[in-house]
C-alpha cells in the first residue's frame, strides 16, 4: 500500500499537470472535450492524492520505519490516535494533507458549480490544477513523505509531546481547511477576470467558499489559542508570534471580503475591491506558509523550516504578478454600477469596516516583517513583539468593535436622524451605563473600560435586533417566542447568523479586556505548606500543597503536584499540574520534559497553575495565575462557529431574494432604503 | 525509576536543549540546577535555544543609591526585555514559566542589580541595549528608522481613510450629477443591461412608487 501511495503521488502530479493544460486549452479554444478531460483530471488528481494519503496513513499505522517520515514522527509506544494525526505533524505529510484537502475542495467546487457557471469552469479548473501542480511538485521533489531510509530503525523518534494533545490533533486540519479554501475563490476570481464574466454567479460561488474558509480558519485559530493556553504554560493564548499572525491575516482579509461582498450584492459597488480581497486572502495564505517554512522570521512554531520556502516565494510572486496583470487589464469591467450617497450609511460603515480590517492586517504583516526589513536596511536586528502589536492594534480593534454595532443597524443609502435615533439611542445609553458603572466600581484600565462600554453597546444592538424581529413575527404570525425566534433566524440566516457571529465577537473582546486584570504569583511549596492570595475580584484563595507524586504510563513518566484549593474559606477542589518526560519503547527519554497545566475554570476566572520545576528537596516551584474571563474566549469562539454555520447553511434562492441578497445591479437612487427584516 | 533518577532525567532533558550544556551535564549528573524544565524547553524542540546567550549587564551603583522602582514596576520593565535564549518570550514570562532557562534568571539578576543601583527604567533599558543590541527590546525604540515601523500602520490607515473619503465624495458628486441630468425613469424602462429579475424590478417599482407618493 505504501508503494501504491508513493506511485499515486507522482501520478497525481501528472494528472494535475494535464488538468491545467487541458482546462486552459479547452477554455481558450472553446473545446468541450478538452474542458471535460481537464475537469475529470482534477477528479482523478483527488483520487490519486487520496490513494497517496491512504498509503502514508497505512505506513504510519503499520509502523513502517523504513520511511524516514514515519521514523521521524512516531514511535511504537505512542497512542494510536496520535499515530493517525502524525500524518500532518511534519512538513512532508502536512503538504500531502494540504493537497488532499485542495483536490477534494476542487472536485466539490467544480461539480457544484459546473451548471451554474459553465463558462468559468475551464479557467477555474486550470487555475486549481496549477495550484495543485505547485503543491504536488513541492511534495514530490522537495519534501517527499515516501523517502526511504538506508537502514531500518528499531523504533521511531516519536512525536513532539506538545503535538500529543487533542487540540493539536484537530487544530492543524482546521487551519488547513481554512487556508486551502481560499484557493477556490481565488481560482474562480481568476476565471471571472479572464472571461470578464463578473456576474452574480461568480459572486455566489466565491462567497460560499469564502465562508467555508472563514469558518474553518475561525475554528482553527480558536483551537490554536486553546492549545497554546493549555499546553505552552505561559499563561496566555496569543503571543503575536509570526505563525499565529500568519493564520490571522487571511482571516482578516476574508472577514473584510464577507462584509464588502454584501455591498456588491446589494448595490453593485466595490467590484474591484472584492476581487482584490479574494486574491489577497489566497496570497496571504501562501505568504504565511512561506513565512513560516522559510525561516525568514524567528518563530517558536517554525518547526517545518526547509528549502520549500524558496518554492513558496516563487509561487507567491507568480500568483501576485498574474493577478495584478488580470485586474489591471480589466478595470473597466469592474466599474461600480452604483454610487455611494452618504458617509452615514451602511455602505459607508462597511467601507470603514474594511479599512479597519485591512489596516489591522497590514499592521500585523508589517510588524511581522519589520525585523527583516530593519535588518536589510540598517543591518540591525530588532524585535517586534506584543508591545508593538498591542499598541497598534488595540485602538483599531476597539474601533472595529464599535462598527460591529453600528454597521448592521444603520440604513442603506443614507441614514436619517430619526433612523439613527431609533436604532442607536438605547444601545448607546446601555454602553454608557456599563462604562460609568465599571468606572464607579473602581475599574481604571482605560482600554478595558472602553472595551466593556463598547461591548455593552454592541450587545444591546444585537439584542435589540432579535427582540424587534421576534416581536414582529409574534405580531404578524401569532407564533410563540421560541418558534418566532427559530423562524426569524431560519428566514434570514445570513442576517441573524451574522448577528450571532457578532455576539461571539463581543464575548471575545470582553475576554480580551479581562487580560488587563491578570495577576501572576510565583510560589515555592513543600508538602503541606500553603499559599494565600487575593484574586482580581477580591476573593481570597488558599492553595495547600499535597506534595509531589510520580507515575509511569504508556510512553511517559509523570511528576505532578496537587494543590487543595479554597476560595473565601470554602474548598473548591484540587488543581494538579504535571511535568512529563516522554520515553521511547526502550525507556530512553524522548524530547524535553513537558508541562501539563492545571486549570480551574469558572466563567469569571481561570486559576492557572504551572509546575515550573521540582527542587531536590521535593519543593514544588509553581506559577499561579488568575486569568479573568478566559472561558469567554472559548465560548465566544464557539458562538462564532455556530453563527458561521447558520450563515453557511444553504438557503433557497427565493428566500435569499426575499432577504435582499440577490445581486441587484441597479441605479443607487432606485433601491429601497429599508433593510429587509426577514420577518 | 525513582524520584531522584527522574529529577536527574529532567536535568538531562533540559541539558539536551542547551548544546553547550549537554556534555557538561552528562559528565556531572548530580550537578545543579536544583529546579528543572518547563515550557520553553518543550518549545525549544521547535526552536533551538541558546542557554549560553546571557551576558553581564552591570553598572556601578549611583551615589546614595536606593531601589529605583517597586517590584511591580520592575516586573513591568522585564516585560519590555526579551530573553535571549531564543524562546521569543520576555524576561519576566520566561523566568516565571521556565525554570530550566538559565538566561532569563541571569538577565533578571542584572535588572535587579541595576534597580538596586538606582538606575531608572530607561537607563536600564539603555544598558541592556548597549550589551545585547536593540534586539533585546520587545519592541523597537521609537527613533530613527524604527519610526517607519511604528508609524507605517497609522500612515497607511490615514491614506486609506483619505482615499475612501475621496471615493465617497466622488461617488456622491456623480450621484448628484446623475439626478440633476437624468430624470428618474420607471423600472420598466431600465436598460436591458441591468442584471435584475422581474420580481426584483417589481419590488423596485413598488419602492419608487411609494417614494414618489411620499414626495
Amino acid at each position: 500500500m505504501t508503494l501504491i501511495g508513493e506511485l499515486s503521488l507522482w501520478v497525481a502530479l501528472l494528472m494535475a499537470l494535464w488538468a491545467t493544460m487541458a482546462s486552459y486549452a479547452g477554455g481558450y479554444y472553446r473545446r468541450g472535450d478538452l474542458i471535460t478531460s481537464g475537469t475529470r483530471a482534477i477528479y482523478a488528481t483527488f483520487a490519486m492524492v487520496l490513494l497517496a494519503s491512504i498509503g502514508l496513513w497505512t505506513a504510519l499505522l503499520t509502523k513502517d520505519y523504513s520511511l524516514e517520515y514515519v521514523a521521524s514522527h512516531i514511535s511504537s509506544n505512542m497512542p494510536s490516535a496520535y499515530i493517525f494525526t502524525a500524518f500532518w505533524s511534519g512538513q512532508a505529510g502536512s503538504l500531502l494533507f494540504w493537497e488532499l484537502i485542495l483536490s477534494m475542495y476542487a472536485t466539490v467546487a467544480l461539480i457544484t458549480s459546473r451548471r451554474r457557471s459553465p463558462e468559468l469552469i475551464p479557467w477555474a479548473a486550470g487555475t486549481l490544477g496549477a495550484i495543485l501542480v505547485f503543491f504536488l511538485a513541492t511534495n514530490a521533489f522537495k519534501a517527499n513523505p515516501f523517502v526511504r531510509l538506508d537502514w531500518l530503525p528499531v523504533d521511531g523518534k516519536g512525536m513532539n509531546p506538545q503535538l500529543q494533545s487533542p487540540g493539536m490533533a484537530i487544530h492543524p486540519p482546521n487551519l488547513y481547511l481554512g487556508y486551502v479554501a481560499t484557493a477556490i475563490p481565488f481560482a474562480f476570481a481568476v476565471a471571472a477576470l479572464i472571461t470578464r464574466k463578473m456576474d452574480t454567479d461568480w459572486l455566489a460561488i466565491v462567497r460560499r467558499w469564502a465562508l467555508v474558509s472563514w469558518f474553518f480558519l475561525t475554528i482553527g485559530i480558536v483551537l490554536g489559542m486553546w492549545w497554546a493556553y493549555v499546553e505552552l504554560g505561559w499563561g496566555g493564548y496569543w503571543a503575536w508570534d509570526p505563525v499565529e499572525n500568519s493564520s490571522f491575516l487571511p482571516w482578516l482579509s476574508g472577514t473584510a471580503f464577507l462584509h464588502s461582498i454584501m455591498i456588491q450584492e446589494k448595490r453593485g459597488m466595490l467590484r474591484k475591491w472584492n476581487v482584490v480581497l479574494v486574491v489577497v486572502s489566497f496570497l496571504l495564505a501562501i505568504f504565511g506558509t512561506f513565512l513560516t517554512r522559510s525561516g525568514i522570521v524567528e518563530s517558536v512554531h517554525s518547526f517545518a523550516q526547509s528549502p520549500v520556502g524558496s518554492w513558496f516565494a516563487t509561487f507567491f510572486f507568480l500568483c501576485l504578478g498574474g493577478t495584478i496583470y488580470l485586474v489591471a487589464t480589466r478595470l473597466r469591467d469592474l466599474e461600480a454600477r452604483a454610487e455611494l450617497e452618504s458617509m452615514i450609511s451602511r455602505e459607508a460603515a462597511f467601507l470603514y469596516n474594511n479599512l479597519l480590517l485591512c489596516g489591522i492586517a497590514f499592521a500585523i504583516l508589517w510588524g511581522t516583517l519589520f525585523p527583516v526589513i530593519s535588518e536589510w536596511v540598517r543591518g540591525t536586528k530588532i524585535t517586534v513583539g506584543p508591545p508593538f502589536f498591542n499598541t497598534v492594534n488595540v485602538p483599531l480593534g476597539l474601533l472595529l468593535l464599535a462598527l460591529t454595532g453600528v454597521g448592521p443597524l444603520i440604513a442603506w443609502r443614507r441614514a436619517s436622524v430619526s433612523n439613527l435615533k431609533r436604532q442607536f439611542l438605547v444601545p448607546a445609553v446601555a454602553g454608557a451605563v456599563v462604562l460609568v458603572a465599571l468606572a464607579i466600581s473602581g475599574m481604571r484600565a482605560g482600554y478595558a473600560l472602553i472595551a466593556y462600554g463598547l461591548c455593552g453597546f454592541v450587545a444591546t444592538t444585537i439584542f435589540q435586533e432579535f427582540r424587534k424581529g421576534v416581536s414582529a413575527r409574534r405580531h404578524i404570525h401569532g407564533e410563540g417566542f421560541v418558534a418566532a425566534f427559530v423562524h426569524l433566524i431560519a428566514r434570514n440566516r445570513r442576517r441573524y447568523g451574522g448577528y450571532v457571529v457578532h455576539a461571539g465577537i463581543v464575548m471575545l473582546f470582553a475576554a480580551f479586556a479581562g487580560l488587563a486584570f491578570k495577576t501572576q504569583h510565583d510560589v515555592s511549596l513543600l508538602a503541606g505548606q500553603s499559599y494565600e492570595v487575593r484574586d482580581p475580584y477580591g476573593h481570597d484563595w488558599k492553595f495547600v500543597s499535597q506534595g509531589t507524586s510520580m507515575s509511569e504510563t504508556l510512553n511517559r513518566i509523570t511528576m505532578g503536584v496537587s494543590l487543595e484549593t479554597w476560595r473565601d474559606g470554602k474548598r473548591v477542589g484540587l488543581i494538579t499540574s504535571e511535568k512529563r518526560q516522554y520515553l521511547d519503547s526502550q525507556k530512553n527519554p524522548l524530547f524535553q520534559p513537558s508541562t501539563e497545566v492545571g486549570i480551574m475554570t469558572t466563567p469569571k476566572l481561570d486559576t492557572y497553575v504551572v509546575l515550573a520545576g521540582v527542587a531536590q528537596n521535593d519543593q514544588a516551584e509553581l506559577s499561579i495565575t488568575f486569568n479573568p474571563l478566559v472561558m469567554w474566549v472559548w465560548i465566544g469562539g464557539f458562538v462564532m462557529m455556530i453563527g458561521g454555520l447558520i450563515v453557511m447553511w444553504p438557503q433557497a434562492e427565493r428566500r435569499r431574494a426575499q432577504a435582499g441578497y440577490t445581486s441587484v445591479m441597479l441605479p443607487a437612487s432606485r433601491i429601497s432604503t429599508e433593510v429587509p427584516a426577514g420577518v | 525509576m525513582n524520584r531522584r533518577s527522574f529529577v536527574a532525567q529532567l536535568v538531562g532533558g533540559a541539558g539536551a536543549m542547551a548544546a553547550g550544556a549537554r556534555m557538561a551535564l552528562a559528565q556531572q549528573p548530580d550537578a545543579k540546577p536544583a529546579v528543572h524544565d518547563s515550557m520553553a524547553m518543550m518549545r525549544s524542540n521547535l526552536f533551538a535555544m541558546d542557554q549560553s546567550a546571557a551576558r553581564t549587564v552591570v553598572l556601578p551603583p549611583k551615589r546614595d543609591a536606593k531601589p529605583s522602582m517597586t517590584p511591580d514596576d520592575r516586573n513591568a520593565l522585564e516585560h519590555q526585555i526579551r530573553c535571549q535564549c531564543g524562546c521569543t518570550l520576555d524576561v519576566y514570562t520566561c523566568r516565571t514559566t521556565d525554570f530550566s532557562c538559565q538566561v532569563s534568571p541571569a538577565m533578571h539578576r542584572d535588572v535587579m542589580g541595576l534597580v538596586e543601583g538606582g538606575y531608572s527604567a530607561q537607563e536600564i533599558l539603555n544598558a541592556f541595549v548597549g550589551t545585547y543590541g536593540e534586539k533585546v527590546l520587545m519592541s523597537p525604540k521609537r527613533s530613527g528608522f524604527n519610526l517607519v515601523g511604528w508609524f507605517a500602520p497609522g500612515i497607511t490607515m490615514l491614506v486609506g481613510a483619505v482615499l475612501i473619503a475621496r471615493v465617497i465624495v466622488r461617488w456622491r458628486q456623480r450621484t448628484v450629477n446623475q439626478v440633476e441630468e437624468r430624470p428618474v425613469r420607471a423600472p420598466q424602462h431600465q436598460p436591458s443591461s441591468i442584471d435584475a429579475t422581474a420580481e426584483e424590478l417589481a419590488r423596485v417599482a413598488a419602492a419608487v412608487r411609494s417614494e414618489d407618493d411620499r414626495a
